[in-house]
This record gives C-alpha cells, structure tokens and sequence, in this order.
C-alpha cells in the first residue's frame, strides 16, 4: 500500500509530560500504526496507557515530544499554528461527554455549524445548505435544529457532537470513548452511524473503547496498549480469533460476558501496574504477568510482525503455555 | 484494610425500602415528575441493578435516597426512603449528612465534576477519612495512600500529591471510588462506576466490591448501561422506563427471559464480543423511535407505547401496573396481563 493511501500513519510516537520534580510521565512511548481511508483503527488498553494522547498528538492538540505524524503523506508532527488550518480541518474529534462538549447556549444548528464559520468555508447559504445535509446524515429532524443541547437525549446530544465533527468533511474522525456514556439502546444507533460513515463517506477512524465487543464490532484493525506501548496489534480477525500477548488475554478474560452470570474465566493480574514514571527495564508487562520467565525482565521484547501484520511485544508468544491460554479462552467464548 | 471500624447492622427486614417514590422537577412554572410510582427494597448484602435508557430517572432516584436531588428545581413530591425504618424524605440537613457520612455513599457518575480541582488528591480522601473515624492527618493520610494503592492506582504515595487534571479519566473515577469505600458505607450506590475503566481496574473494583459486602453485609445499588456487568455483579434487576419501574426480577431471569418488550429490545441490542469474530459484523439491532422527553409524557397510557411492536389500544389509554410474572418477577405490561388469563 503507498503512503498517501493511509490517512493516518504515526511512527514512533513519543509524548511525555514533565513532572514537576524535573521527571517525566512516560505517557506514550514509541508507537507506531497507520489508519487507511474507509477503515476504523481500534485502541484498547488499560486505563491510563495512553490512549487519549495518542488521539490527542494525532490531532495535534497535545505536544509531541518524538517521532513522527503523517495527515495523508504530509508530516505534521512540527506544523505551526497557522499551517494546522488543515489538521484542524481533516482531524476532527468526538468526545466522551455529549454534554460536556457542546455550549449549553448555543443552538444545535449553530453548534454544528461553527467549525465551518472558523474556517471560513463557504458562503452564509452554502454553510446553512451543509447543516442541513449533516443534520440528515446523523439521523436529527431538520426542526430540531433550533433546539438547544438540554433539549436533545444524550444519544441526539452524541449525533450533535457528530454532526460538528463531519462538518469540515475529514478524513479522520477521532472518536474517544464515544459511546461509553450512552444507555445500549442509543450505542446501537450510534454504532450503525459510524458503521455507515465508514462505509458510506470512506471516513478513517480512531477509535478509542474500552468495550472490546463494540471494538469488535466497529474496528478492522486493533491495537492493544499497556504503559504508553502498543502490545499487540493486528486484524480484528487476528486479534480475536487468535489473541497472542498475555495481557491481551487478561483484557479479553475479564470482559464480563452477559451469558456467563456470576461466573468467570478471568485471568488475574498479580501486582499493581507499574509507575509510568519511571517504566520498568525489560517487558513492561513483566511484574504482573502469569507467564514471566527470565529474559522477561532483562530484555524489552520488541513488536515483532507475522507475516499477517499481526505483531506482539512478547518473549514468549509463541510458548506452549501461552498459547494454551489462548486456546482455553477461546474454547470458553465458543462453549 | 484495617478492622471493621463499626458495629454490624442488626436488624430485621429491608434495610433500604423505597415506596411510592415521586421526583419532580419545576420546569416553566409546572411540576413535571421525573420518576413515578417507584417502590424496591434492598436487603443488607444484597447487589440491585438498576438499567435503563438514559434519562429514565436512574441517578436522580440515587440521588434522592442520599437527599441531594437539586432543590430547586428538583424535589422529593411523594412517597418514603425509609433506611432502617427511619424515613429520609423527612430528615434535616444534619442528620442527611450523618446519613452521607456513616450509612450510604455514593460513587458519582462524572468523577470530573465531583473531585475539587484545588486540592490534591491525597488530601481530598484523607479529609473524608479524618471527618469520619476522627483519624490524625499523618494516620488519614496514610489510610488515604492505602486506599489509592487498593483502588489499583500505580505509586500511590507519588500520585497522592496529585490534582486531579493530572490524571487520566480511569485514574479520577478510581479515586472518586476510594472515597465512597474508604469510610465502609452500608450502602454503596454506584452510579456507572466502571464506563471509564478498562475491564481488567473494572474487575479489580468489582473485587473491592464484594469484599465491603463480605465484610461488612453492605448493600450495593449498581446503575449501569452495561449487561455484562449486571450479569456479573448483580443478584437483582430492576429495569426503569421514562420515570418507572417496568420490571424486576432476578438477574437470570432479566437477561435469559426479559418479559417486558422494552427489556427484550435492550437485550437484542447490545454487541457481544465473539472468539473467534463473525466475518461481517451485522449491524445491530435498534429499538425504534426516541424515549418521550417527561413532558410529552400524558398522563395516562404505556410510556413505552409509541415505540412498542406489540402495542395495543389499551396500552395508550391506560397506564399498565407492575403484574407479577412468577419467580417474585413483575412486568409493567399488558401482554403479560392478557396472558395471564
Ligand atoms: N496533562 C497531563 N499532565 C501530566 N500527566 C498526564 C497529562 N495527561 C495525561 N497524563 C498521564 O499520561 C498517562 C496517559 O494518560 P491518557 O489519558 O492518555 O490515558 P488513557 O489510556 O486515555 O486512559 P483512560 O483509559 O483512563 O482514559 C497517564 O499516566 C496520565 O496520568
Ligand atoms: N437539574 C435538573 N433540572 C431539570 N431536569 C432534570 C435535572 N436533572 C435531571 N433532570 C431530568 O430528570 C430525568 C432523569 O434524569 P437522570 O439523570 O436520573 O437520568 P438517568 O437515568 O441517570 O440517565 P443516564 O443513563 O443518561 O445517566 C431526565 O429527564 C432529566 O432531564
Ligand atoms: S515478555 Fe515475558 S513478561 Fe512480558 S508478556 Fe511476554 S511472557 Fe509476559
Ligand atoms: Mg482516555
Ligand atoms: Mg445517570
């Protein structure tokens, strides 16, 4: 696949926050992946593994402290304030908190609006022709548009929230737990919105959750992270047919399933995860893991790739015990 | 975790029992109730699920049994939240506080707006511990680290100095539910404690969890929007509908047997996670229409009508009454009346 065909290539992504004692929280520490048009790029992971920045230094909206990031071939890891005109543009982010994001005194039709008005992108009637073609595309009646945020149900407030973010037209959609706050009934319709736009628009998205069955079911490549590294990554077949790095098998054995009431097949992670302040040498992974031998401790196991592009930061990967794990939760998804 | 610090509770029959509950809200010059008719109990032990589309009154019932429905615009119209027999509905500020203190704490649903951005986060839990058992500040202190260390927070003593914009959203909603275990409430309410945690923290506060129940009998009352979660955590469901209780039942029988049709369109609705994956996702299945807003409410007539496949004359003109289905079950819904014939 040539470069430009990816609309989102990050390449050993670093992005640390001074403390301020003079030390730095490692919150993203040499990632790479890359987002082709029309596909959704999953990001799962333990809280705090950094996640959120990286979405954040994709739109450049936190600073990159390294390596690079490309916006359709073009690097815009340095780009000054004027020339993030077009990030800004082609980048656009949905939000946890319909809510929180929207300016309670605004109208929907202003709200969805404004990025058009900041940029300076078409004429008065051209703009108002948009909001009404985007209130269509999200699912919201065009006599809603003079309503205010309170008067929208947190799924419409989420549509609202979209229906900005699509208004520049871009060709990435950052979307940062963006059904998490939602009752079921309205993540479904949200889900077969962006399911649509990706289809239908060509849209990349950026996809954070920590619900690996709407992963599941958005995402066509995923990557899982622990303590600012990616661990694994890989195809949405790959990676749930055939789960390869130990904490990947941890998250996948404590989704708590509806079908087993009570019960569980949960690995428990020893241990408390380690300070992203000063990371531990060797595997990340090491203190909490169940399979940790030696090597583990000594040597950073480096994100090796199959021939299938599915890749895993683990020494021991392809050991029997591990992968014996894997086989047992697979036989219990199926079982 | 140091011993129990107070006696067990040592009573008889609910610990926590709701009758005829009424919320309104004052919206333009009009009272519009909020949540109607709503009567549970809950025993000393015991885990509720409370699920639900968004809007249908799960917090503001939360908050009502810990006296903080905003007033105005907001008020208790009717009925009891009798907590040991003692009905809150008519107690003073003083002893609503005690209440909050020593009986029923609650893990809020955003942790952003409930943690005081100018003090640091050791300090925020430290004082909730010193208020409570009368601890030193070194000894508050320290319990407070403890407490960040059980809640799965990495270099508890470092992040304790902390303010809360310099954690990640994870790491505010654990401390939110340091706070709300560290005093050992009888009753636990947590409202979608866990959206902003990856599943293996959010299995780890489940842990946590269950051992306050274990320990000291309390009663946990859980609000979320995820199944599997009520399917893990729970012992007993009640799913609310615009303001009312539609069903309850145990929670085997919530997820293998919904009876409501509002119930069964939850259920469909949500992705499930496969080993191995299907190839093409399907989309997913979605409940027709919008949840009436309180005030398009009528007076009469199923909330859920309008949207409901099974929908009949009756289910507009009258409202249905929770009818019990067997197994101590109840639904709201005419279906089931009709069956029952
Ligand atoms: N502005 C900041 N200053 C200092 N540290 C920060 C800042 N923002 C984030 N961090 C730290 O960086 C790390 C990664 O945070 P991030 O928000 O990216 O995690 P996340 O994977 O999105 O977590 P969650 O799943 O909890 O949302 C955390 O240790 C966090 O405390
Ligand atoms: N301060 C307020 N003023 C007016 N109406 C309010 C206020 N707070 C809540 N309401 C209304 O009360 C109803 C119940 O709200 P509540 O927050 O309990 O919903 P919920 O079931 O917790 O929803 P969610 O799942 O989205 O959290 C809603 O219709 C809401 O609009
Ligand atoms: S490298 Fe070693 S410690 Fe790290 S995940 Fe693999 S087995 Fe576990
Ligand atoms: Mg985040
Ligand atoms: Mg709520």
């Amino acid at each position: 696949m040539t470069e430009t065909a990816n609309v989102l290539e990050a390449r050993d992504l670093v992005v640390h926050f001074p403390t301020g004692d003079g030390q730095a929280v490692h919150a993203v520490d040499g990632v790479s992946f890359v987002i082709p048009a029309g596909t959704a790029f999953g990001l799962v992971g333990e809280s705090g593994s950094g996640k959120t920045t990286v979405a954040m230094a994709c739109a450049r909206l936190t600073d990159i402290t390294s390596g690079s990031v490309y916006l359709q071939g073009e690097e815009i890891t340095h780009l000054e304030r004027g020339a993030l005109k077009a990030v800004r543009r082609h980048v656009q982010v949905v939000f946890q908190d319909p809510y929180a994001s929207l300016n309670p005194r605004e109208r929907a039709r202003d709200i969805v609006r404004r990025p058009l008005d900041l940029m300076g992108i078409g004429t008065k009637q051209e703009r108002e022709a948009r909001v009404d073609a985007l209130f269509a595309t999200v699912g919201l009646r065009s006599e809603q548009k003079d309503l205010f945020p309170h008067q929208f149900s947190g799924g419409q407030r989420q549509r609202i929230g979209i229906a900005r973010a699509l208004a520049t037209s871009p060709k990435l959609l950052i979307c940062d737990e963006p059904v998490s706050a939602l009752d079921v009934a309205i993540q479904a319709q949200i889900l077969n919105l962006l399911g649509r736009l990706k289809g239908e628009l060509g849209l990349a998205f950026l996809f954070i959750s920590h619900d690996l069955a709407v992963v599941q079911h958005l995402c066509d490549r995923i990557a899982v992270m622990y303590l600012g590294q990616i661990v694994e990554i890989g195809a949405r077949r790959d990676i749930f047919s055939r789960p390869r790095h130990p904490y990947t098998h941890a998250l996948i054995s404590a989704v708590p399933s509806p079908h087993t009431i009570g019960a569980s097949t949960r690995i428990r992670l020893k241990g408390d995860p380690p300070s992203p302040i000063s990371p531990p040498a060797g595997c990340r992974f090491a203190g909490r893991c169940a399979h940790t031998v030696e090597i583990c401790r000594r040597a950073t196991p480096t994100l090796e790739a199959g021939d299938t592009g599915h890749a895993v930061a683990c020494h021991r990967a392809d050991d029997p015990e591990v992968v014996a794990v894997r086989d047992m939760l697979v036989r219990a998804s199926s079982g | 975790m140091p011993e129990p610090l107070k006696p067990e509770l040592l009573t008889s029959g609910p610990l926590l029992s709701v009758r005829d509950l009424e919320i309104v809200f004052r919206i333009d010059g009009q009272d519009v109730p909020v949540v109607r008719d709503l009567s549970f109990d809950i025993e000393a032990g015991e885990t509720l699920g409370i699920v639900g589309e968004s809007g249908c009154g799960k917090s503001i019932t939360a908050l009502s049994l810990l006296g903080l429905v905003p007033n105005p615009p907001g008020r208790v119209s009717k009925g009891q939240i009798l907590l040991n027999g003692e009905d809150l509905t008519r107690a003073g500020e003083a002893r609503l506080n005690a209440v909050r203190g020593n009986d029923i704490s609650m893990v809020f649903q955003e942790p952003m707006t409930s943690l005081n951005p100018v003090y640091t986060i050791g300090e925020q839990i430290a004082e909730t511990v010193r208020v409570h058992f009368g601890l030193s500040r070194a000894a508050a202190w320290d319990r407070a680290v403890e407490m960040l260390s059980q809640v799965g927070i990495p270099s508890p003593k470092t992040r304790a100095h902390d303010y809360p914009h310099q954690l990640s959203g994870g790491m505010r909603q654990r401390v939110m539910i340091a706070i709300a275990l560290v005093c050992e409430p009888k009753i636990l309410i947590a409202d979608e404690p866990t959206t902003a945690l990856d599943v293996t923290v959010q299995a780890q506060i489940f842990d946590l969890f269950q051992d306050l129940q274990e320990r000291f009998g309390a009663a946990i009352i859980l609000i979320t929007h995820d199944i599997g979660v009520v399917a893990q955590m729970t012992d007993r469901v009640m799913v609310m509908y615009a303001g009312r209780k539609i069903e309850e039942g145990s929670v085997a029988s919530f997820i293998r047997d919904p009876r409501h049709p509002y119930t069964r369109g939850l259920i469909s609705c949500i992705p499930h996670l496969s080993l191995p994956p299907s190839d093409v996702p399907a989309p997913l299945f979605e409940i027709p229409g919008v949840v009436p807003s309180a005030r398009e409410l009528g007076a009469s007539g199923c909330a859920f009508a309008p949207r409901c496949s099974h929908a009949s004359g009756r289910c507009a003109a009258e409202t249905p009454t929770l009818f019990p289905v067997g197994d101590g079950r109840s639904a709201a819904c005419w279906l089931e009346v009709e069956a029952a014939r």
